[in-house]
């Protein structure tokens, strides 16, 4: 007998919907985020993501901030993976100021970005696995990721929160030590990689938690704007990097990972297959890092760039992160929109955990990969 | 960016006096157009047969002028190194290119993925009356953006199911993006 | 406390304070409450190479069976409310420590409109954690802090409660009148 048929009925007995609050405190909602889930048994008839309890309002205070000072705010939007926030909203500011970026700053971004999407997707890895109840993925993944923290103290000072690609290049340099340093951490991570697959990825237990589970339609995820992992896991095959290339990237080989089915298995296994594109295009970067200037001649200390509008977008680890700035000639933005994949990605939880049991909440929610400081901005 | 010349040809051409806009969004096709009820038919057009089903963006700008710094809490300097008084970097005057206009500037983004195009639509509202026909019917991803803008600009989608605030604190009163907000203080500003 | 050589081997004699608040300090459990970037560094501590448990701290997910609220992050204006409630909700002796700059004194978005300029505002804090994000060593220094402060709780002090929670946040350290 399924669970559907065992509805007790009976005379005198009366059926009623309960609410539930999974609170802003809850220690598998990423973040503070708060889900009112409608339930009748053990089936939801209603959810509703209630977001705003990390609202800081970057967005105004964007118009109150120089272009530098901006940078520094930017890397706390989505703060697993903050090279890629700064490089959009570098990109947008070059975009609107006409400068070109040396080939070398450009290089360098392609390595710090796609070393961050590993970090990021380490994180990912390891909470996923906590979420669903496996604990050691966590200190394995998390062992891996400080080798890459370590990595970029030793070039830029900080281990979480960079302001490292700047307005017109990158801030600082790297020499022979640092990329030995950084081939020998991706020989020692590609055979990991085979081993979160053995530990975590075809263990039968994580199947069965998330092969059928949370399925998104490809119609459904295009209608609901969702990108990046959480696309591409739906069957669609849009990457920023293959269809709008910037920084150089259409002169790397790597290809982009598509699921099947749209379950949360196939977003989970869409990004440990982006981890291993991730390696290849770092090794491909450092094997062609060309040799010159670092940042752009001719961006003064306190830009002002041109009265306009620009908009530039980067596949971001967690989706396409696009960035709107509207610039009036001052010291600082007029106006700056974030386009943040993690706010539109959340919005579909409305519609896909309805009819589904409480007890995949939690894989489903997971398995979308949200940052709250990228949702509430 | 691809040439999406057609586009922008087969949208003036179905949508009365919308116009190409004269000052684009950076290397991408922009079509301005001139009423809230040209949105509906321009959305249609852009779905069902050019093949933008992806809507990326929806969002605003308060073309008013230099934002009020009554919208920000700290008054001071917080640089006690610095000789000089507070002066944050908001111009007094727009450089050439811009005219200040008490408008909202709604922008709507729409992508088609197989083909890698954009296209990016504008309409002018006025402060007082911001007042637009929703998108969720066709797209529904403009659920929780236009919720966005209603809470933080005021425009009004009608049709929406569900516009209520979304970021902001229920207390706080006023519209926190607009250049003229002024801030209220609460309880939670006061230093104890 | 003393070791005193007697007739057979030794006694340790020692005073109730003492062992009482060795226990307590050795035995800090935090609730997981990450808000923001600070969470992260905070996970980290967890994790294996700046390993925290070594230091008796084990994270609890529910604030009644957690002793120490970390607040790592950004406290914005609609999380006030619920972060005061939860600070209600834990068995005293409770600490508070404030982790990153955000929470110290707001932060980066020291003029935003939607942002408590410090969580010291809502709560009392014991410890302030200065850093954005604070390293997990820096994390540890924090704990380590709290720990002397927690020896030089005094039972006679009402209850075993804490210089904050009777003073608040403002009060000079090391006031043991």
């Amino acid at each position: 007998m399924s669970t559907d048929e065992m509805i007790v009925t009976g005379p005198g007995l009366e059926m009623d919907t309960m609410f539930v609050n999974l609170g802003p405190q809850h220690p598998s909602t990423h973040g503070v985020l708060r889900l009112g889930l409608t339930l009748a048994g053990e089936v939801i008839t209603k959810a509703f993501p209630d977001i705003g309890y990390l609202h800081r309002g970057t967005e105004k205070l964007m118009e109150a901030r120089s272009y530098a000072q901006c940078v520094v705010l930017t890397d706390r939007w989505d703060y697993c993976s903050a090279m890629t926030n700064n490089l959009a909203f570098c990109l947008a500011a070059e975009k609107l100021m006409a400068v070109p970026v040396p080939p070398r700053a450009q290089a360098l971004r392609v390595v710090m970005c796609e070393l961050n999407r590993i970090a990021s997707h380490l994180i990912f890895l390891g909470t996923y696995g906590i979420d669903i109840g496996a604990f050691t993925p966590f200190l394995y993944a998390f062992r891996e990721r400080e080798m890459i923290l370590d990595l970029y103290e030793a070039l830029c000072g900080a281990r979480l929160t960079y302001n490292y690609i700047r307005l017109g290049g990158v801030a600082a340099d790297v020499d022979a030590d640092w990329t030995s340093k950084c081939r020998e951490f991706l020989e020692f991570f590609k055979p990991r990689i085979d081993e979160y697959d053995t530990l975590l990825s075809f263990n039968p237990i994580f199947l069965a938690r998330t092969k059928e589970v949370g399925l998104v339609s490809k119609e459904a995820a295009v209608d609901w704007g969702l990108s990046g992992p959480n696309l591409r896991g739906s069957g669609v095959s849009y990457d920023v990097r293959k269809s709008e290339p910037y920084c150089g990237y259409e002169a790397y080989d790597f290809n982009v990972p598509v699921g099947a089915h749209g379950s949360c298995w196939d977003r989970y296994f869409c990004r440990v297959q982006e981890m291993r594109q991730s390696v290849r295009l770092v090794e491909q970067a450092l094997a062609k890092l060309p040799t010159g200037e670092l940042m752009a001649k001719g961006v003064p200390k306190i830009p002002k760039p041109p009265a306009g509008e620009a908009y530039a977008h980067v596949e971001a680890s967690r989706g396409d992160l696009g960035i709107y700035l509207v610039s009036d000639g001052g010291v600082a933005p007029y106006r700056l929109h974030v386009r943040a994949p993690c706010f539109i990605n959340l919005a579909i939880l409305q519609e896909i955990l309805v009819g589904k049991k409480v007890a995949d909440v939690i894989a489903v929610l997971g398995s979308f990969d949200i940052v709250l400081g990228e949702v509430d901005r | 960016m691809n040439p999406s010349a057609d586009v922008v040809a087969r949208l003036l051409a179905a949508v009365p006096k919308a116009t190409a806009a004269a000052a684009p969004v950076k290397d991408y096709p922009t079509v301005r157009l001139a009423a809230p009820a040209d949105l509906l038919p321009a959305a249609r057009l852009l779905k069902g047969e050019l093949g933008f089903t992806y809507l990326e963006m929806v969002t605003a700008v308060d073309w008013l002028g230099p934002v009020s710094l009554g919208g920000f809490v700290c008054r001071g300097n917080p640089n006690p190194l610095s000789r000089k008084p507070a002066a944050p970097p908001v111009s007094p005057v727009p450089g050439p290119g811009i005219s200040y206009r008490p408008v909202l500037d709604l922008l709507w983004s729409f992508g088609d993925l197989g083909e890698n195009r954009k296209v990016f639509l504008r309409l002018e509202v006025p402060r007082d009356r911001a007042e637009v026909p929703s998108l969720t019917g066709l797209f529904s991803a403009a659920d929780w953006q236009e919720r966005e803008a209603f809470d933080l600009f005021g425009i009004r989608f009608s049709g929406h199911p569900n516009l209520i605030k979304i970021l902001t604190p229920d207390f706080l009163k006023g519209h926190p993006l607009r250049k003229d907000y002024i801030h209220q203080e609460d309880e939670y500003d006061v230093d104890r | 406390m003393v070791a005193k050589a007697v007739p057979g081997g030794q006694v340790v004699l020692t005073s109730t304070d003492y062992i009482i608040d060795l226990g307590r300090k050795y035995s800090l459990w935090p609730l997981t409450f990450g808000l923001a970037c600070c969470a992260i560094e905070m996970m980290v501590a967890y994790a294996g190479r700046f390993d925290f448990d070594r230091f008796g701290v084990i994270p609890r997910p529910s604030p009644r069976q957690a002793d120490l609220l970390l607040i790592a992050g950004t406290v914005t204006k609609k999380m006030a409310a619920p972060i005061v409630e939860i600070y209600h909700q834990m068995p005293e002796p409770r600490f508070v420590m404030a982790m990153g700059s955000c929470a110290n004194c707001g932060g980066p978005y020291y003029d935003s409109y939607a942002v408590v300029k410090g969580v010291d505002r809502i709560v009392p804090v014991d410890v302030y954690i200065p850093g954005c994000p604070p390293r997990p060593e820096a994390l540890m220094y924090g704990v380590m802090e709290l720990q002397k402060k927690i020896m030089r709780m005094k039972l006679e002090r009402g209850g075993g409660a804490t210089l904050q929670a009777e003073k608040g946040s403002r009060a000079p350290a090391g006031d043991d009148a």
